[in-house]
Parts: C-alpha cells; structure tokens; sequence
C-alpha cells in the first residue's frame, strides 16, 4: 500500500465515474424490454446491499486493502490464491472495459484505425495516470467530475427541449409481471454496473475519515442508479425498445436524434466526452487496484514498477479476448456476468464476512 | 542529460499524434452527397441515384448569380445487387471520396416501394455509421427516384433541402403531409400494431427539361417537385395513395397537425366558412371489453374563422357555437373517411395496435397475429371532436351582411 489519503468527495467522484464509465454506453438490461429503468433501480438496490457487504469487511478491517484482509480471514496460503484470483480478474475486467472503448470507437468514428492503437493510446494514458497514484488519480476524478456533470446536465436540457421523447414507449409497465424484472435483476444488472464497486474494497483503506465510507459509498451507487436509470428511460422513450435493444450504443443514437432549434443537431461529442471520462476512470481504477493488489501478494516494494508489464498484459488481453464483436459481446453476457461477476462480487465476500464475523468475535470475548 | 533525451523524445512521439488524424477527409477530397435516389432497373439491380453539392456553384446563389456557371449539383448514378455494392461502384465515376454525412434526403422509388417493398433498402442506412438516421424518406410518386433526385429547383438551391424545407412547411402549415425519417420508418416496421406511412414527391413537368440549367432560369419551372399525397404501406410493401382530406385525417390522428384549414358548408352554399386551427390536441385511446377492443379518438382544436363567403353574424355567440358543431362534425367525417379507408386496405397506419398493447399487454398478446388482416378492418372506432372558434380576425362580419341588408 502506497502512504496516500483521499477524501470522502474523491471517493464520491471516484465510485460515480467508475460506475457510469462504460454503463453509459452499452445497452442495459434491456432483456427486460421497456422495464429496464426498474431493473436499474431494482438493481441499485441490491447494489447498496452489496456495498454494504464490503463495508462491513471494511469496518472489521479498516486499514489494509481487500487483497491482504482475505489472507488474514482465510489463512496465508487459500488467502494468497484468493487475492491472486482477485487480481487476475480485475486486470480482466479493465481489459473488457478497454476493448469495449475501442470497439466503439473504431465502430463509429475511426472505422480505418486499428483497434490496437486506439487501445494502445488510452492505456498509455492510464498508465501515466496510476504510476502518479491514487492521490493524483482522485484529483484527475474531481476535475473530470465537473465535465461529466455539465455534460449530463447540458445533454438532458438539449433531450428535453429537442421534444423527442414518447414517453408512450415506456408503456405497458411490468407486461408480463415482475418475473422477467428479478431474472434481468439477477442475471445482468446486479453485477454490471453495481457490483462492480468491490474493486472499492482496494481503495477504501486510503480514505482519511473512515466514519464517511459507509454513507459516500451508498450515496455515489444510488446516484448513479438514478442516472442510469433515467438514461435508459430516456433511451427507450426515443428510440423505442427494439431499437435500443438492437443498438450498439443506444445512448449515442439517442445523442443523434437530437435537434434543436435547427443548429443544436449532430452532438455525437457529448457521447464520446462522457464515454471518454468514465472509461478513463474505469479502467484507472480497476488497473490501480490491480497493481496494488500484485505489488501486495508478490511483495514488491513499489508498486510503481509494476505499471507498464500491468499496461502491457491489459493492452494485450483487450486485445485476445474476443476475436469480433458479437463474440465480446456474447461472452459479456452469456459468460461474464453470471460465471465470473456472481463469485467474485457476491459470493466470496459474503464468504468472507460470515468467517471475519465469528472470527472478530472470539477476538472481542477473549 | 537523461531529461533532455526524454524531453526530446516526447516531443517527436507528439509530433507523430498531433500532426493529423489517422483517417483524416480533408474538404476538398470529399464529395458531399446531398440526397440519395433508389430505383431498380430492368436487371433487378438496384440503381442508386446521388446527388452531390457542388459547392462553388451554391455559394453567393441567393444573391443573385454570384455564384458559379454551373448547376448547383451533380448526379451520379451507379448499379449494383445491393445497396452497398451501388455505393461503392458509384466511386468508379466520381473522383473524390463519397461523403454521406450530410445527406438528408432518401427518395425511393414507388416501383420498387410497391413491389419489393423497402425493408431491403434500410438496414444499410442504419448501420453505417457515417449515414444519420434522422434523414428524411420520401417516395417518388409515378416516376423513377432518380427523376426527383436530378430535377433542379429554384430558391432553394439544392434539390434536398427544397424537398426537405418544403415537407417541414407544409406539415406545419397544411398538415397534409408528414416528415418521416428513416429511423422512424424502422420502428414502425418493427411494430406489430402499426404500419408505415412515408409522403410521396412528384416531378411535375418533363424530366429532361428538369435536369437543364434553363429550368430554373424560367421563373415558371418546367419541372417541379410537389409533396403530393401518403403511401399507405403494408407489411413493408406500397398498397395505396392518401389524397387531400384522406391524407390530413392520416396526419390528424397521427396528432402531427399543428396548423390547417377546415372548410364547412352553411345555408346550402359549399365551403362557405373557411376555418383556421391554430392549434389542435388529438389524444388516442383504447378500450378492451370481453376481448373485443375498441378505439376512441378525441380531438380538440382551437382555431379562428379566416375567410366568410355566406353573410352570417359572426357576432352572435350562438351561431358561432353552430358553427362550432359543423366544424366537429365536418373534422369527424373526414377522420372517419380515412379510417375507413385504412380498414378497406387492411393496414393499421395509426397505431392503432400500439395503443391498445400500451393498455392492455395481455389482450394484445391474443389479438397481435391478426390484427391488420382481422381484427383492425372491423375495429370499432368512437371519434369525438371539439372544435372552438376564438376569434374572428380584424372583421367581425362580413361585407357581405352589410351588401344584403342594403339591397
């Protein structure tokens, strides 16, 4: 662990960028057609529930990241294959994240680019980011947090006012009853954007007034359910369910749609600002926690010389990960999701706190 | 030392980005497509129609020749089995790079509308991400798309934007015609309770004498273009034409009318009082009972009495408020007219369908197979309209009364 402090705000900024970093782009839960907004919502909740989990993992550990409490809980060696597993996955998950970016935008706007380049760019960019560490990482956070803002704020008024939403395509509400609501829930959207936050487990020992996290935390995921949420309602409402459904980027046909008093037209920026922000954040974060939690397990002193073989193994795998689109995009949902987010999201921390629980008991009695 | 190495080595890595753009398309390598025509030709190829900008001829056009000698666009055509394979033979007769961004027009032919029908021609223009889907679809009635796409026109300049300029006016100001875009068009073929509705272009005149410069050098046009009626689509698939009234009752329930005029007879003289709707609410709603559904429509327009040719004393509220009557009765008939028409044709062009799967999902679910073929030709359909009158103009009565009353 590097000697840094970040504070309740930056958390904040760090968990809403985080969270609507590629959600923004991608089409969700859209399997529960014009419902998805309440599967959004539905799934916030069962994110603050999962938030908790790590909280309270926190709160019987408040000074050492995720990788480190779970060799203290599960003994060295099962504890060290955990963290290992632990951080393979979050250098996997930065790697989608990174290929799903530079899918889109070889898709639509550098289709004659290599997606290896694109790729390469940004994650020379990551790089030099986390090599600063986590306090410089949080700062870039707070400063792009205000971009991200007025780029939504800006971007709902031109929606509103360009008058192309038909809120008529949100209806019939729960057709065909909440069952397709719960699986959507249960199946996608528990895990992708919410769950996601247990890479949070990692940054949460640097936060200087431990008392804040438990309420930052639960604010900055019900935040982004409520803007995700109304994205994707507005999503639907222009574009209708089978559009979206059949949209890459739904966000950005809806972006595209709009115009406004003849010359507001043609906003595709707005998206790609917004998509550019969260993904950066995204992928820093998930790469930071990578590198810490490696540093941690094979006991490198400074972490900051595992930043470019990190770089390189994401760049690499974003690249190997899927052979076309379609391919990525199955595997996300088929594969990713259920197989790879339910264990390592849900799973082993509740695994993990019910063993942290009754071992702190006997601690406090003895 | 080992500073001013990196210094300098970061500075070629920046002159290596930032000097240009991977793909860059500078200006003067494109050639800006304006408007795209599909036909199909005797082969059954798909004959794609192009219109270019050329802009040296555009500029300073308004102000009175200031501009080039030539016309303000150029049309290519190019052949092939489909769509993509036509935009990409048209680059074997143009120099520069095809550029379709600013295309806002899609003409597409009512031969090829009518017998192949346009979900082949769509999803092209949907994917490609240099296309925008908000261009506007028109069908060109009784010719080939490519006639509409090489027809010159005068104020404005290029040929899209005068068919595109024209379809937002007369939505707004007459109401007979409709502004569908392609995205649009793809949703409602997609619905299971709605079908397509696209208005249809005619080239008026000879073509020939449309594509020459000294068109548009007359100051009546040989060949013009006109907004001229609604094609009724089923299943993709061209099957009618909506004309005046029919089409207006199309628009009207569609609640895309914002401004029209209405005519009402009085005292047995035609069309007598000319009616002006300021503005109008039409609200679509469905009803379910024992599995049979029923459609009620309430219209509310407000408007004022433009044009009087009967002596009638516009100042006694109670003849404004019979007036008030004829002019719902008169709206009713004609919404009536065009559901009946949509009926005889088998096709739900209102949604119809989509109103009542929004209210009742599970009585959707059992009537959704045969809803156009079955259930919509004998739907029943309550149409209630309330017409307000609320002003006069700058006249009260008419000279009219006065003539009368002096005789």
């Amino acid at each position: 662990m590097e000697k840094a402090k970040i504070n309740a705000y930056q958390l904040f900024v760090l968990i809403v960028l985080f969270e609507l970093g590629s959600a923004l782009m991608v089409p969700l839960a859209i399997e529960a057609k014009q419902d998805a907004w309440l599967v959004i919502l539905i799934g916030m909740g069962g994110g603050l529930f999962l938030y908790l989990i790590y909280y309270s993992l926190y709160y019987y550990y408040p000074d050492i990241p995720s990788t480190e409490y779970v060799q203290k809980i599960m003994g060295t060696t099962l504890g060290r294959i955990i963290a290992f597993f632990y951080v393979v996955y979050f250098v996997y998950l930065a790697a989608r994240v990174l290929r799903n970016f530079g899918e889109m935008l070889v898709t639509f706007a550098y289709p004659e680019t290599p997606l290896f380049v694109i790729n390469a760019l940004l994650i020379v960019l990551v790089i030099y980011t986390v090599r600063k560490g986590i306090e410089v990482l949080s700062r870039t956070g707070e400063f792009l947090f205000v971009f991200m803002s007025f780029l939504l704020i800006s971007a709902s008024i031109l929606v509103v006012v360009g008058g192309i939403i038909d809120s008529n395509n949100l209806r019939p509400i729960l057709a065909d009853g909440i069952q397709p609501v719960m699986k959507t829930v249960l199946m996608h959207n528990l895990y992708f954007p919410f769950g996601e936050v247990v890479v949070f487990t990692m940054i949460l020992p640097y936060l200087n007034r431990s008392e804040k996290a438990k309420r930052t935390g639960l604010m900055a995921i019900g935040l982004c359910g409520l803007i995700l949420s109304l994205i994707t309602a507005v999503n639907i409402s222009v574009l209708g369910v089978s559009l979206v459904s059949r949209s890459q980027y739904p966000l950005l046909s809806t972006i595209q749609t709009v115009e406004v008093a003849g010359f507001l037209e043609r906003l595709d920026v707005y998206f790609v600002l917004a998509v550019v922000i969260g993904v950066f954040v995204k992928i820093a974060v998930f790469f930071y926690v990578a590198m810490e939690g490696a540093a941690n397990l094979f006991a490198v002193k400074e972490s900051a010389r595992l930043v470019v073989p990190i770089g390189v193994v994401i760049l690499i795998l974003s690249i190997a990960v899927a052979s076309n689109f379609s391919e990525f995009f199955q595997e996300e949902h088929r594969f990713v999701h259920f197989y790879v987010h339910l264990p390592f999201q849900v799973i082993i921390p509740i695994f993990l706190l019910i063993i942290a629980f009754f071992k702190n008991r006997k601690k406090s009695k003895g | 030392m080992k500073r001013r190495w990196m210094f300098l080595f970061l500075m070629l890595i920046s002159l290596l980005f930032l000097s240009g753009c991977w793909s860059k398309k500078e200006l003067p390598e494109l050639a800006i497509i304006s408007a795209v025509g599909i036909d199909k030709n005797e082969e059954g190829k798909f004959v794609k129609t192009h219109q270019f900008i050329n802009p040296n001829n555009v500029a300073g056009g308004l102000q009175g020749g200031g501009g080039g000698q030539g016309p303000s666009v150029s049309v290519y055509t190019s052949t092939g089995d489909n769509i993509l394979e036509a935009h990409f033979r048209a680059s074997t007769k143009v120099s520069r790079r095809l550029y379709h961004s600013h295309a806002n027009l899609l003409v597409i032919s009512e031969e090829v509308a009518r017998e192949e029908g346009i979900q082949d021609i769509l999803d092209a223009f949907e994917r490609d991400p240099e296309i925008r889907t908000t261009m506007t679809i028109v069908i060109a009635k009784g010719r080939k798309a490519g006639d509409i796409i090489t027809s010159l026109t005068s104020i404005d300049r290029i040929p899209a934007e005068k068919v595109n300029k024209t379809l937002e006016t007369t939505e707004k100001m007459f109401g007979e015609h409709i502004k569908v875009s392609i995205q649009e068009s793809i949703s409602i073929l997609e619905s299971s309770g709605r079908e397509l509705v696209i208005t249809g272009f005619r080239q008026k005149g000879d073509s020939e004498k449309g594509k020459k410069l000294e068109n548009i050098q007359n100051s009546e046009l040989d060949a013009t273009l006109e907004a001229d009626g609604l094609a009724i689509f089923k299943e993709g698939k061209l099957i009618d034409w909506f004309h005046d009234e029919d089409a207006r009752g199309v628009v009207w329930i569609l609640d895309k009318v914002k401004e029209t005029n209405v005519n009402i007879d009085w005292e047995k003289k035609k069309d007598a009082i000319a009616y002006q709707v300021i503005r109008q609410k039409t609200k679509v709603s469905a009803d379910v009972k024992n599995g049979k559904p029923a459609i009620t429509i309430h219209v509310r327009a407000e408007g004022d009495i433009r044009e009087v040719v009967v002596p009638v004393d516009l100042t006694d509220p109670k003849v404004i408020a019979n007036i008030e009557k004829g002019l719902g009765k008169e709206i009713e008939k004609e919404l009536k007219d065009s559901i009946n028409l949509a009926q005889k044709n088998k096709s739900d062009i209102f949604g119809f369908g989509e109103t009542v799967q929004r209210s009742y999902p599970d009585a959707w679910r059992k009537m959704k197979n045969n809803w156009h073929d079955v259930t919509f030709p004998d739907l029943k359909v309550n149409v209630k309209v309330e017409a307000f009158i609320r002003r006069t103009g700058l006249r009260t009565n008419s000279y009219l009364s006065q003539m009368e009353i002096n005789r």
